[in-house]
């Protein structure tokens, strides 16, 4: 790069020679963003290419032997091992009650709260609470208030004449109640997108079909349900990907029980991988969590995309 | 020695081309004005000055140094910003002294020197306030503060007073005169509003398309435009421009050729009303606006041209016919390419045929 | 009968108003009763329902610390939040600022790459993570419960979130603060961020619950009881048989909770917002 100072009787060749201003911007650009991009090399594109090669192994810690078996994993996990499907099972039905709970819950709450009136702030901020609370706390508490005799919830039931299930030691009550209990959790955070949004729509449309003499439900479903819908098209992605993702939730309200009643693919993972030492056949689990929720955050980005055009 | 040489600069953004190749010599002290409609490349050529954005082709000296490659804050310019760029979360003194302390001058040093700006931009009561606390006006005053306390070689201004009110503007146009006056740098000023340049500049470069049209003194442009871009762009209302072929010219009575004139343009304010079958045109009036300090008359010519004319005193109503009259001299003849030819050559008697 | 419109309206209101109530039921029954508990023995936990503890028992809390070192681990998940916290937003408005304002080689590809980071959930790269980390020698260390969150899909939310913000600016301050002799790093430092604080506190804040609540990787990197975190902690109150220890960790729960839900209540239309602001980028 070094210009040699030939040309004496010329001071612009004096200069000391240095990078063009568009390549120091580069240099400097890379400089910036180098600490995210080292930090997500090491521990997230590396770890996310060695599970897929895990994935390819049968490797068990206790015994410490690796072999490698290509798609076996995959295989035992779609045809041979039935807790496979039973997990998925418990996967989609937990999705199935979650997500439409949800939604419903967070879009009456924000239709609700959308608009100022004496006590909005105090509600927005109890819907919000168990955002910011820890999961491990929440599902503590939840744990204590479901016992079966000693538990409040059944206390109180008992007090209105109604005998209360044993909530989480019955499979089915206890999915029930692990859904319910993550929607509490969870709903504030829709609820706050949707009145983000509802307050980006102009008044002036609901005052215009109220002078053509709408209903309020009839403003509801013609003009405000059809407005939002970009926004519920995102938030149904984002609440599915949340709810496959839920962990600690499960981990400490029912440890996947009883009866592997509630036993969801994170979980699932993290027991093979965990508790079992199947460092193998978890990694199979984990790249098939990995392709389902990149199917669906894709899908998410195009609605996106869709919807900003 | 702050003189600055453009010698062929390009500029491309992808393959969109947006200086294509400009030569200029500014002189020491020169205060020097690009205009140009919007999207000529003005502001393009200003930001490669100043060295926001970076030269694709060509060379750029600012004295003998070659700076294409000198980082902004290294080639002695400073600039005000069409929106003036104040910093929110700085004060009036801040701002104006925020350039010196990343330059690491001394405090004392800074003060002083804020004070000079600030007094001399009649400042000094505002010091403490915040951008959001001032008016327009003082906003702008602040942003020159902040280019004088730098003391740079040489001042870039990018339409620097768009987004003030007519009145202020005006105002704010004698400051930026004196103000070059009193300090004798080379200014480099760009703006879109023709009157901005021809009261400021020693020197107005007329831009259109990423290329330079004409560069001259205010009066130079206006009284010998050279094409037809720069004739029509300069003076308001815009000059009447007619096909050649189409006008008969009879100075004092005597016929004219037009030679190799394929257009003629003649400024509104340069025609005259006469009487009917008197001047070189005949035309009716179609509307009159009246401006104030004169009318404006729309004259449909008999060649079915439509010609403006700025007229004092009581306007002809509607549907008048009327004569136009044209000192030859004030006329501009353009070739086919429509570069001005000279107008002495052409406005000679014709030799009869 | 016949209503004015206003009756009608203040009707409304009032049915609205006692629905919500309502419903806000169990979003506030659960801290009373997790506040209330935590003052109960043993025994009147599993006795007669009562919101008020019939005997306060002040006890409970001294307990808690004896119990494990809990103290420690309250501290622990201080000083990891605030660490995750303090490097999250340097390393998120930097990368940020990069991608909002700097021309550079590469720069689609990259954010291509970390786009797909924000698709992964913690649970896929967990396993490969943990031989990582003991191959480190960072097992039952703090060291992973800061590296990862950093950067992992959370860091990258956050540097999205940090460059939309970015973008947003008016660039003319930035090209003033070049001609003014910033370098780059100086017009980050002294122009981009202090006209970023509403971003810088949204990432803070989430930033900060997303490591004071975190669970997976303590559990599975952390062994050694004083390095615990407290939501690991909280889950620990148990007797010799494994069976939990309500009074006990009710009591160490709102020792947990109630500080944040303070905070909250003081800032929570700050932090609302801030999570609306995550939510509506990532």
């Amino acid at each position: 790069m070094a210009v040699p100072a030939t040309d004496k009787n010329s001071a612009r060749f004096l200069r000391v020679p240095r990078l063009a201003l568009k390549h120091r911007e580069a240099v400097e650009a890379w400089l910036f963003v180098s600490p995210i991009l080292t930090g997500f090399l090491i521990f997230f594109l590396g770890p996310l290419i060695a599970v897929f090669f895990y994935s390819m192994t049968e490797w068990n810690l206790l015994t410490q032997q690796a072999a490698f078996v290509g798609m076996e994993n995959y295989a035992d996990a779609l045809s041979r091992n039935p807790d496979f499907w039973h997990v998925v099972r418990n996967s989609l039905i937990f999705a199935a009650g979650l997500v439409p709970l949800n939604m419903a819950l967070a879009l009456t709450l924000a239709l609700a709260l959308s608009r100022p009136f004496f006590g909005v702030v105090f509600f927005r901020a109890v819907f919000f609470a168990p955002v910011v609370t820890s999961a491990v706390a929440w599902a503590i508490v939840w744990k204590f208030l479901l016992q079966n005799e000693a538990g409040a919830v059944n206390q109180i039931l008992a007090v209105v004449g109604i005998d209360g299930p044993n909530w989480l030691r019955e499979p089915d009550w206890a999915m029930a109640a692990v859904i319910v209990t993550r929607v509490i959790k969870m709903v504030g955070l829709n609820m706050i997108l949707y009145i983000a949004a509802l307050q980006t729509i102009p008044r002036d449309y609901e005052e215009a079909a109220r002078l053509e003499g709408a209903s309020n439900w009839q403003i509801f479903r013609m003009v405000i349900w059809p407005l939002l819908a970009p926004t519920t098209l995102i938030i149904m992605v984002i609440t599915t990907i949340g709810s496959f993702k839920v962990f600690d939730h499960i981990y400490l309200m029912t440890g996947g029980g009883p009866e592997n009643g509630t036993l969801v693919l994170a979980f699932y993972i993290y027991e093979q991988g965990f508790k079992f030492f199947n460092v193998g056949y978890a990694s199979a689990l984990a790249m098939i969590m990995f392709v389902v929720v990149m199917v669906l955050t894709i899908v998410q980005l195009m609605l996106r995309r869709k919807d900003m055009q | 020695m702050t003189s600055l040489t453009l010698s062929n600069l390009e500029k491309r953004f992808g393959n969109v081309e947006i200086i294509r190749g400009v030569d200029l010599t500014i002189k020491d002290g020169e205060f020097v004005v690009f205009v140009g409609p919007s999207g000529c490349g003005k502001s393009t050529l200003l930001r490669m000055i100043a060295g926001l954005e970076d030269i694709t082709k060509g060379s750029l000296y600012i004295g003998d140094r070659l700076i294409n490659d000198v980082q902004a804050a290294k080639r002695g310019v400073a600039m005000v910003f069409q929106s003036y760029a104040l910093y929110p979360h700085l004060n009036v003194r801040d701002n104006m002294g925020f350039g010196l302390k990343v330059r690491k001058v001394p405090v004392e040093e800074r003060q002083r020197r804020v004070k000079e700006a600030a007094a001399a931009l009649k400042l000094e009561a505002l010091l403490d306030r915040y951008p959001r606390e001032l008016s327009g006006g003082q906003r702008q005053r602040v942003a020159i503060g902040r280019a004088i306390v730098g003391n740079p070689q040489v001042f870039l201004f990018d339409e620097p007073l768009s987004n003030l009110d007519a009145e202020l503007r005006v105002h704010m146009r004698s400051e930026i005169a004196s103000l070059h006056k009193r300090l004798g740098n080379t200014m480099i000023y760009v703006t879109h509003d023709q009157i901005e340049a021809m009261t400021l500049a020693d020197k107005i470069v007329v831009l259109h398309d990423g290329r330079i049209e004409q560069i001259g003194t205010p009066r130079e442009l206006y009284t010998r435009p050279g094409n037809l871009f720069v004739a029509q762009f300069i003076g308001s209302p815009k000059m009447n421009i007619m096909p050649a072929a189409a006008i008969t010219l009879k100075p004092a009575g005597r016929e004219v050729g037009t030679g190799a004139a394929h257009s003629i343009g003649m400024r509104p304010e340069h025609l005259s009303v006469v009487a009917p079958g008197e001047g070189m045109l005949r035309g009716k009036v179609v509307i009159s606006e009246y401006t104030g300090a004169a009318s404006l008359l729309h004259v449909a010519l008999d060649n079915d041209e439509t010609c403006l004319v700025t007229h004092d005193g009581p306007a002809p109503a509607a549907d008048t016919e009327v004569g136009l009259e044209i000192a030859i001299e004030n006329l501009h003849f353009f070739d086919r390419e429509g570069n001005a030819i000279d107008g002495k050559a052409i406005a000679e008697p014709a030799p009869l045929p | 009968m016949t209503l004015t419109v206003r009756q009608i309206r203040t009707l409304n209101r009032i049915c609205w108003t006692i629905s919500l109530l309502v419903v806000a039921i169990p979003f506030v029954f659960p801290f009373l009763w997790m506040i209330s508990s935590g003052f109960k023995s043993a025994t009147e936990i599993f006795g007669q329902p009562s919101l008020i503890p019939r005997v306060w028992r002040w006890q409970n809390f001294v307990e808690v610390f004896e119990y494990q070192p809990f103290a420690r681990q309250y501290f622990n998940s201080l000083y990891i939040a605030l660490a995750v916290t303090a490097l999250t937003l340097v390393f998120s408005s930097l990368a940020g600022y990069a991608l909002a304002r700097m021309r550079f080689a590469g720069a689609g590809l990259l954010m291509l790459f970390l786009i797909s980071a924000l698709m992964v959930p913690e649970e896929v790269t967990i396993i490969p993570n943990f031989f990582l980390i003991r191959w480190m020698g960072l097992m039952d260390t703090h060291s992973p419960l800061i590296l990862l969150p950093v950067f992992g899909p959370h860091g990258v939310m956050a540097t999205f979130l940090m460059r939309q913000y970015f973008l947003a600016l008016p660039k003319e301050l930035e090209e003033a603060g070049k001609m003014d002799g910033l370098s780059r790093l100086g017009i980050w430092w002294r122009i981009a961020l202090p006209m970023s604080r509403p971003a810088l506190a949204a990432v803070a804040i989430i930033t900060f619950l997303f490591s004071w609540n975190l669970f997976l990787e303590p559990l599975v990197f952390l062994s050694s009881l004083e390095l615990f975190t407290l939501p690991l902690a909280l889950s620990n109150f148990t007797d010799a048989y494994g069976l939990p220890l309500w009074h006990l960790q009710l009591a160490a729960t709102s020792l947990a909770v109630v500080p944040i839900l303070g905070v909250y209540l003081i800032a929570q239309r700050q932090i609302i917002e801030s999570f609306a602001l995550s939510g509506v980028k990532g």
